[in-house]
């Protein structure tokens, strides 16, 4: 089953002095259960992408479609973007709250999210009380909260130093694998995108077109801290950063 | 939980302690030696006291004044056209922003006029004020909430335009409503910023209720500060000046407080 699709998609934004192409019959999609990373060169139109997805922006033309009842994703955030006002707790019910769905079973699975990824203890916390893995980890359990079809992961781990990076990057993806999520990564991270997805889309630069879709094979293994260790990683990280430096040219 | 703190910790928290203390015994040292120099002075008819009363006049004139109730009475007055003002004027101006946030289109057309009445001295606008609210406490209320209401809505529409766009974008992806934006995001996240608005507006009241009182009133501390100027009562105005100070103080100490107990998680 296919969660997102994009078919031919176009998008042009217009300002006072010129016309900019963001993308050009853009096609890609992501099927259930898969992790797909988006890569490209920076400026390349994900953000574009990404409001497209949450149905921010409409595209010029072609077809964006998202099987997900209300059109309701997972949104994860560069910076956490905890709200410093509620403990973590309340936090992690806002997105129940705003699709007023706070009823006793979804409340009910949102605490069992906390219990079983050891944020229990952190509830009346509030979030500058936490280190920042926590807190990433707590965003990433506020978008489960919803429970939604499709989680989208913008750049989640850039805001972090490197061995925070590895801890926060093996956690999210044993927290996505371990509750059977959709997810669609964006990074302009080559090693980050080999370590977690299954599939690599390649951007071109603007206007943003498919250049490469690429399998990594990685699923035997667990994390994708193993990932990184495997025989093939180096290879391919050396195969798309190729490609990605054409790209840019 | 029981602490145990080094030696040298210790001996830390006694240093901080000592320069906390010797800040605040100079602070009352400023006064006072400024107090004891002007009396000095006035005693030793340096400077003439009618012109700059003295702080023996200063505390015989408030012992009278708080005796036969005068003083209570007109600081009474003053403090409730000031609080009246206050309340009206940031809830005005709130709303107002909250409006202009709401819909471009208004904020956009509204701001330039924004502008205009902010630089505008609001005391020109008294004689409009007298014929339009008349002579009674309406006007002098009118004023303060005049002054303030301009800067609180600024404020806080500056406060609201700068609200995080990676929190507000969240909240979109998950298809909240122009409603709940505010309610969730936008308003809480401004708690800082409406701490901040009432500060300023505890001066920004009493500069409006003095200056009402200067124009129309029959009482209240700038009633007397304006009678006492105009039969030469020197120790009166400085008695009044005194009490404004202690009265504006305490208002601004009041708002602080409510500052420490909301605004915590708020950062």
């Amino acid at each position: 089953m296919t969660v997102l699709q994009f078919e031919n998609v176009s998008k042009i934004f217009y300002t006072k002095t010129q016309q900019t192409t963001a993308l050009q019959n853009l096609s890609f999609c992501v099927n259930k259960g898969e992790f797909v990373a988006l890569v490209g060169p920076s400026g390349c139109g994900k953000t574009t992408i990404l409001s497209l997805v949450c149905q921010l922006i409409q595209p010029t033309s072609g077809k964006v479609t998202l099987a997900s009842p209300n059109g309701a994703v997972g949104y994860m955030l560069q910076k956490d973007g905890l709200f410093e006002w509620r403990t973590i707790e309340k936090n992690i019910r806002l997105g129940l709250e705003i699709q007023h769905k706070l009823t006793k079973e979804n409340l009910d699975f949102a605490s069992s999210l906390l219990r079983k990824y050891g944020l229990e203890e952190f509830k009346r916390h509030y979030p500058q009380q936490l280190s920042g893995g926590m807190r990433q980890r707590t965003a990433l359990i506020r978008t489960l909260a919803t429970n939604p079809e499709l989680l989208l992961l913008d750049e989640p781990f850039s805001a972090l130093d490197f061995q925070t990076r590895l801890e926060v990057c093996d956690d999210v993806y044993s927290i996505i694998k371990r509750e059977n999520k959709t997810a669609l990564l964006v990074t302009h991270d080559i090693s980050e995108a080999i370590s977690m997805a299954d599939r690599i889309v390649v951007l071109t630069k603007r206007p943003a077109r498919v250049l490469l879709q690429h399998e990594t094979h990685l699923q035997k293994y667990k994390t994708p801290l193993e990932r990184r260790e495997s025989p093939t990683f180096a290879k391919q990280f050396e195969l798309l950063h190729r490609v990605l430096e054409e790209a840019k040219s | 939980m029981k602490k145990t703190f080094s030696l040298e910790h210790k001996a830390f928290l006694k240093k901080q302690k000592m320069h906390t203390l010797f800040v605040h015994l100079s602070q009352v040292g400023v006064l006072a030696l400024l107090l004891a120099l002007w009396e000095l002075l006035a005693h030793f008819e340096i400077i003439d006291s009618f012109i700059t009363s003295s702080p023996s006049k200063i505390a015989k004139t408030l012992v009278e004044l708080v005796g036969d109730g005068t003083l209570l009475y007109h600081a009474w007055v003053s403090t409730l056209e000031t609080l009246a003002g206050f309340a009206i004027g940031t809830a005005l101006g709130y709303a107002i922003a909250v409006v202009l946030w709401w819909n471009g289109f208004l904020k956009q057309v509204f701001e330039p006029y924004l502008i205009v009445l902010n630089s505008l001295p609001k005391i020109a606008l008294g004689p409009l004020i007298i014929i339009w609210a008349g002579t009674g406490k309406m006007a002098i209320i009118t004023m303060a909430v005049l002054i303030s209401v301009v800067i609180t809505t600024i404020s806080m529409l500056n406060g609201f335009c700068e609200t995080s766009a990676e929190k507000i974008l969240l909240l979109r992806s998950l298809k909240a409503s122009r409603r709940q934006i505010f309610a969730k995001v936008v308003a809480p996240s401004n708690v800082p910023t409406l701490m901040a608005t009432l500060k300023i507006n505890v001066g920004m009241a009493w500069i409006g209720s003095i200056m009402g009182e200067y124009l129309v009133s029959k009482e209240g501390l700038g009633y007397l500060l304006v009678y006492g100027s105009q039969v030469f009562r020197l120790d009166l105005v400085m008695t009044c000046t005194i009490v404004l100070c202690v009265l504006a103080g305490v208002m601004y100490a009041v708002v602080a407080l409510l500052e420490k107990i909301v605004a915590k998680n708020y950062t």
